[in-house]
C-alpha cells in the first residue's frame, strides 16, 4: 500500500502502515476525482484503522475535502472505490452513509445559526419518530413522548463535549470554541463510529486547542474511530495513531507522526511548497 | 405555404425574444440573481415610446430616450434594490420576493397611468405591408429583425472584444476573484443590469409596433427567453438567441396543429425536455 | 353584518392558502408564484363534483386536496433535482400554463366566463347555507388547518424543515433525505391549497380563471410577507389584514377602473418595502 510518489525521489523509505488487519476498517481504492480539466484526486489509495486516530495532512489543495466528500457520498468518483468495514460504499447518498456509521463535518461549520444548541443536535439524531408529516400530524402524543427521550439523548451528547449548559443557546450567541464543539456533538448525535473531521482544531486559542484534543482522545477511547484533517503539526504529533499524507490528489506516504514530519522531503512539499 | 409565412413569423418573434434573452442571461451570468423584474423593464419600454410618439416626437428619438429611460431603471433596480439586500445579506429567496415586487410595481403602474386595455402604436408605417412571393410581412416585423440580429452582433462584439465587456466576463465567471483584483463587482452589476435594460427596451419597443401593448404581456416573452437561456446554457449569448428563435419557430409552427392559446404550453413542454434530457443546456461550454 | 361575515369567510380561507404558501415559501425555501393555479385546480374540481352532484361536500374536498397533493409533488419534485432558479421558471410557466386551461378548456371550467351556480356544500349530510354557518365552518376549517400547522412544526419534521432552509448540505451530513421532507411540504402545501379551494367555490357559489391568476399568486406570497414566515400568528395575521386593504381603498376616492391595478401596486411596493426592511414580517421569523 502506501508508498511515494515515483515522480518526487526520495530517501526516505515508504513508512508502510505495518498493520495487521485482515479487512481494512475503510479502504479508498484508486480514487479519481476531476473538475473538468483538474484532477484533484489521482489514484488515490489508504486504509484507516479501526479505533485509531488518523490525521489526513498535506498542502492546500492536496485533495484532503475532496476525499472527505467522496467517503461521505457528497462527490462521485470518476473512478476507485471506497469500502467500509469491507462493504462498498459506491454510489450510496449521504443519508444512506450516515446510516452505515459514517459521519462528518465541515471546515466551515455548516451549523444551522438560527436554531438552539439543543436542536441543532437533535436534527443529527437517527430515526426520529414525527420526522415525516403523518407521524408528526396523527401520533403527536406519540411523538411528544418520543422527544423528551430524544431531547435526554441530545442533551447527553451536548454534556460529552462540555456544553451541557449551552442547550438553549441559540448557536450565534456561542463563541467560535463553542461552536466547534457543537459540530463534534452533532455528529456524536448520529450515532456514527467513524467520524471524519475537517479542522476541528483551527482557530482556537491554545486553552480550546488541548479541550479538542482532549475531547477526540477521550472519543477515541470510547470505541470511535477518527479521520482529521489537520494543519498543526503539533495537534497531529500529540493526536495521531496514523498519518496520511496527501500532495496533489495522491497519497504519498501513511505512516506515524514521527517517521512523517522527520521525512525531509515531505516537510520540503508540506512548508516549501506552501511559501 | 402557412408554414413557410408561420415559420418566418416564427424568425421574427424568435429574434426579438432572442435579444430578451440575451439581456436577461447577461444580466443573470453576472449577478446571478433571477431577475424577473426585466419584464416589467420590457414592458415600461414600449409604453415610453408610445406616449413620447404620441406627444409628437419623432419615432427614432422615442425609442432612443425609451432605451435611456431604461437603463436608469435597470441602474436604479440594482443600485437601489438589489446591492441594498446584498448588503444585509438577503437569501436568494428574498431578492427573488424583491425582484417580483419591483415587477408587480411597474406593471401596475403601467396599468394605472394606461389603463389595462391593448394600445397600438400611432405610427402608420409600421403596419405597411411588404410581399415577397406568398409571403406577407409589415415593415415592423421587418425593422425587428434587423434591429434585434444588429443588437445579438452589438452584444456580442461587446462583451468579447471592449475593456468592460471582458471585466463583466471576469466578474461573472469569478466575483471573488474579481473583488480582490479590485474589479469592483457591485459597480460592474449596476453596469451590467443598465446595459442589459437598454438592450431589453429594444424588443420591448418593437414588437408592440406589431402587436401593440399590454401592461402584463411582459411576462410571457420573460419567461419564454428564460427558457431559452437555461436551454442555451447559462452564460452563452449565442445559445440564449438561437434557442428563442428556435422555441419561437416551434412555437408558430406549432400553430398548424395546436390552437394559439395554448402556445404557453408548447414552450413550457420544451422547457420539462430539456430538465429531462439535458438540464445543463446546449451551448453550456460554448463560452 | 353579512358583509362582516363574508370578509371573515373570506380571510379564513385565505389563512388555509397563507399556510400553504408558507409551508412551501417560507418553511421549505421555495420561491412560487404558482400557488394560485394549485388553489384554482382545487376550487374548479370542487366545483365540478358538486354541480354534477356525484359527490358530497367532503369526499370531493379530500378528493381535491389529494390532487392536489399529487400535483404539487409532480410540480415540484423535478425542480427539487435542479437549480433553485429554474424552479422559478418552472413556478411561473405552471402558473401561466393553469391560467391557459382556465380559461379555455371552456367545457370544464366555463371559460372566461366562469362557472356559475356551484350548490353550497353539506357536512355529511348537513346542508351549510346562511352566512353565518358558513362562518362555523370556515371558522373550523381555519381551527383544523392551524393545528396541523402547529403539530407540524413542533414535530421534528418542522425542525427538520428550518435545518433545511438553513443549510441543506448539512442537513444531508446530519444523515436526513432532504429530498423527502422538501416534496412532504411541497404535499402538505397542496393539501392546504386545494382544500382551500372547496371553501372558495362554494362560498361564492362562482369560480372564474381571475381568482386563480398571477396576480392571485403574489398576493398570497404578499401575505406571508406581511403576516411573517414560519409561524402560525403570521400565516393568519397577512389575510386577514390584506383582505381589509380593498375595503380601506374604497374610503380613498380611486377611479373604480384602475383600483384593481392600485391594490396590485400596494402588494408590490410592501414586498419590496418588506423585503428592505422587515423581512421577518410582522409577526414571523426571518426570510
Amino acid at each position: 500500500m502506501a508508498g511515494l510518489d515515483p515522480a518526487i525521489p526520495t530517501g526516505t523509505a515508504p513508512s508502510t502502515g505495518a498493520h495487521p488487519m485482515t479487512a481494512p476498517y475503510l479502504q479508498a481504492q484508486g480514487v479519481e476525482v476531476a473538475f473538468g480539466g483538474l484532477r484533484a484526486l489521482r489514484d488515490c489509495s489508504f486504509t484507516v484503522g479501526q479505533g485509531k486516530i488518523t490525521c489526513l495532512v498535506g498542502p492546500n489543495g492536496a485533495g484532503k475535502t475532496t476525499i472527505f466528500n467522496v467517503i461521505t457520498g457528497f462527490l462521485r468518483p470518476n473512478e476507485g472505490h471506497v469500502t467500509f468495514q469491507g462493504r462498498s460504499l459506491d454510489g450510496l447518498r449521504p443519508q444512506a452513509i450516515v446510516a452505515a456509521g459514517i459521519a462528518r463535518s465541515f471546515q466551515n461549520l455548516r451549523l444551522f445559526v438560527d436554531l438552539t444548541a439543543l436542536d441543532n443536535v437533535m436534527v443529527g439524531l437517527p430515526s426520529q419518530p414525527g420526522e415525516e408529516p403523518i407521524g408528526a400530524l396523527f401520533r403527536p402524543l406519540h411523538v411528544a413522548r418520543a422527544q423528551r427521550a430524544q431531547r435526554e439523548r441530545a442533551r447527553e451528547a451536548l454534556a460529552h463535549v462540555g456544553l451541557a449548559d449551552k442547550a438553549g443557546e441559540f448557536v450565534r450567541n456561542l463563541s467560535y470554541g463553542e461552536q466547534k464543539l457543537l459540530t463534534i456533538a452533532r455528529l456524536l448525535a448520529t450515532g456514527a463510529e467513524l467520524l471524519l473531521l475537517d479542522e476541528p482544531a483551527s482557530g482556537l486559542s491554545a486553552g480550546a486547542l488541548d479541550g479538542i484534543m482532549a475531547l477526540l482522545r477521550r472519543l477515541q477511547q470510547e470505541g470511535k474511530t477518527l479521520l482529521v484533517v489537520e494543519h498543526n503539526t503539533r495537534v497531529v504529533q500529540q493526536i495521531a495513531d496514523d498519518v496520511l499524507f496527501l500532495h496533489q490528489g495522491h497519497l504519498m506516504a501513511q505512516g506515524t507522526p514521527e517517521t512523517i514530519i522527520a521525512d525531509p522531503a515531505l516537510a520540503e512539499i508540506y512548508f516549501g511548497g506552501a511559501l | 405555404m402557412v408554414w413557410l409565412q408561420l415559420l418566418v413569423n416564427g424568425l421574427v418573434t424568435g429574434s426579438a425574444l432572442g435579444v430578451v434573452a440575451i439581456s436577461f442571461a447577461l444580466i443573470y451570468a453576472t449577478t446571478k440573481i433571477f431577475h424577473v423584474a426585466h419584464a416589467g423593464v420590457y414592458t415600461l419600454a414600449g409604453y415610453l415610446a408610445w406616449s413620447l410618439v404620441s406627444h409628437g416626437v419623432p419615432d427614432v428619438l422615442a425609442l432612443l430616450l425609451a432605451i435611456l429611460c431604461c437603463t436608469a431603471l435597470g441602474a436604479l433596480i440594482q443600485h437601489q434594490l438589489y446591492a441594498r439586500l446584498e448588503r444585509r445579506r438577503a437569501t436568494h429567496l428574498v431578492v427573488l420576493i424583491a425582484s417580483l415586487g419591483a415587477l408587480a410595481v411597474i406593471q401596475n403602474v403601467i396599468a394605472a397611468v394606461y389603463s389595462s386595455n391593448i394600445l397600438q402604436f400611432p405610427v402608420p408605417w409600421s403596419s405597411r405591408v411588404v410581399t415577397v412571393g406568398t409571403l406577407r410581412l409589415n415593415w415592423a416585423q421587418i425593422l425587428t429583425v434587423v434591429l434585434s440580429v444588429l443588437a445579438y452582433a452589438g452584444t456580442m462584439w461587446f462583451a468579447h472584444r471592449t475593456i468592460l465587456g471582458k471585466q463583466i466576463r471576469a466578474v461573472a465567471s469569478n466575483p471573488f476573484l474579481a473583488e480582490i483584483t479590485r474589479l469592483r463587482p457591485q459597480r460592474i452589476y449596476v453596469i451590467v443590469v443598465a446595459i442589459g435594460s437598454a438592450i431589453v427596451a429594444l424588443p420591448g419597443v418593437l414588437v408592440p409596433l406589431d402587436l401593440g401593448l399590454q401592461p402584463y404581456g411582459g411576462v410571457t416573452p420573460l419567461l419564454t427567453a428564460t427558457i431559452a437561456m437555461i436551454a442555451g446554457g447559462v452564460g452563452s449569448i449565442t445559445g440564449a438567441f438561437v434557442l428563442a428563435v428556435g422555441i419561437a419557430v416551434l412555437q408558430n409552427l406549432s400553430l398548424l396543429v395546436i390552437p394559439g392559446e395554448w402556445s404557453i404550453g408548447v414552450t413550457f413542454f420544451i422547457f420539462v425536455i430539456f430538465m429531462l434530457f439535458r438540464p445543463t443546456g446546449l451551448f453550456a461550454k460554448a463560452r | 353584518m353579512d358583509f362582516l361575515y363574508s370578509y371573515i369567510i373570506l380571510a379564513e380561507v385565505y389563512v388555509l392558502l397563507g399556510l400553504s404558501t408558507n409551508l412551501l415559501v417560507g418553511i421549505a425555501g421555495i420561491f412560487s408564484v404558482s400557488q394560485a393555479a394549485v388553489f384554482g385546480v382545487g376550487a374548479y374540481l370542487v366545483a365540478h363534483f358538486l354541480m354534477a352532484e356525484s359527490l358530497g361536500f367532503i369526499p370531493a374536498l379530500a378528493i381535491a386536496a389529494v390532487a392536489c397533493i399529487v400535483l404539487n409533488i409532480l410540480v415540484t419534485l423535478p425542480a427539487l433535482r435542479v437549480s433553485g432558479d429554474y424552479f422559478v421558471v418552472t413556478s411561473f410557466g405552471i402558473q401561466l400554463l393553469a391560467t391557459a386551461v382556465f380559461t379555455n378548456w371552456t367545457n370544464a371550467t366555463g371559460g372566461a366566463n366562469g362557472l356559475p351556480g356551484i350548490p353550497p356544500p353539506d357536512v355529511f349530510g348537513l346542508p351549510i347555507e346562511s352566512t353565518g354557518q358558513f362562518v362555523i365552518l370556515c371558522s373550523v376549517a381555519m381551527a383544523i388547518g392551524g393545528l396541523a400547522f402547529w403539530l407540524l412544526m413542533r414535530a421534528p419534521f418542522g425542525r427538520l424543515l428550518r435545518a433545511i432552509r438553513e443549510d441543506e448540505l448539512a442537513v444531508a451530513a446530519a444523515g436526513k433525505n432532504v429530498l423527502r421532507a422538501k416534496v412532504s411540504a411541497a404535499a402538505l402545501a397542496g393539501a392546504f391549497a386545494g382544500s382551500a379551494g372547496g371553501f372558495y367555490a362554494t362560498f361564492l357559489s362562482f369560480v372564474d380563471p381571475s381568482s386563480f391568476d398571477l396576480d392571485a399568486s403574489i398576493l398570497l406570497l404578499t401575505m406571508v410577507v406581511v403576516g411573517g414566515a414560519r409561524t402560525l400568528a403570521g400565516s393568519v395575521l397577512g389575510p386577514f389584514l390584506l383582505l381589509a386593504l380593498p375595503q380601506v381603498l374604497t374610503l380613498v376616492d380611486i377611479p373604480t377602473s384602475i383600483a384593481a391595478a392600485m391594490r396590485q401596486l400596494i402588494y408590490g411596493v410592501l414586498l419590496i418595502l418588506f423585503m428592505l426592511f422587515r423581512p421577518q414580517g410582522l409577526a414571523g421569523e426571518k426570510l
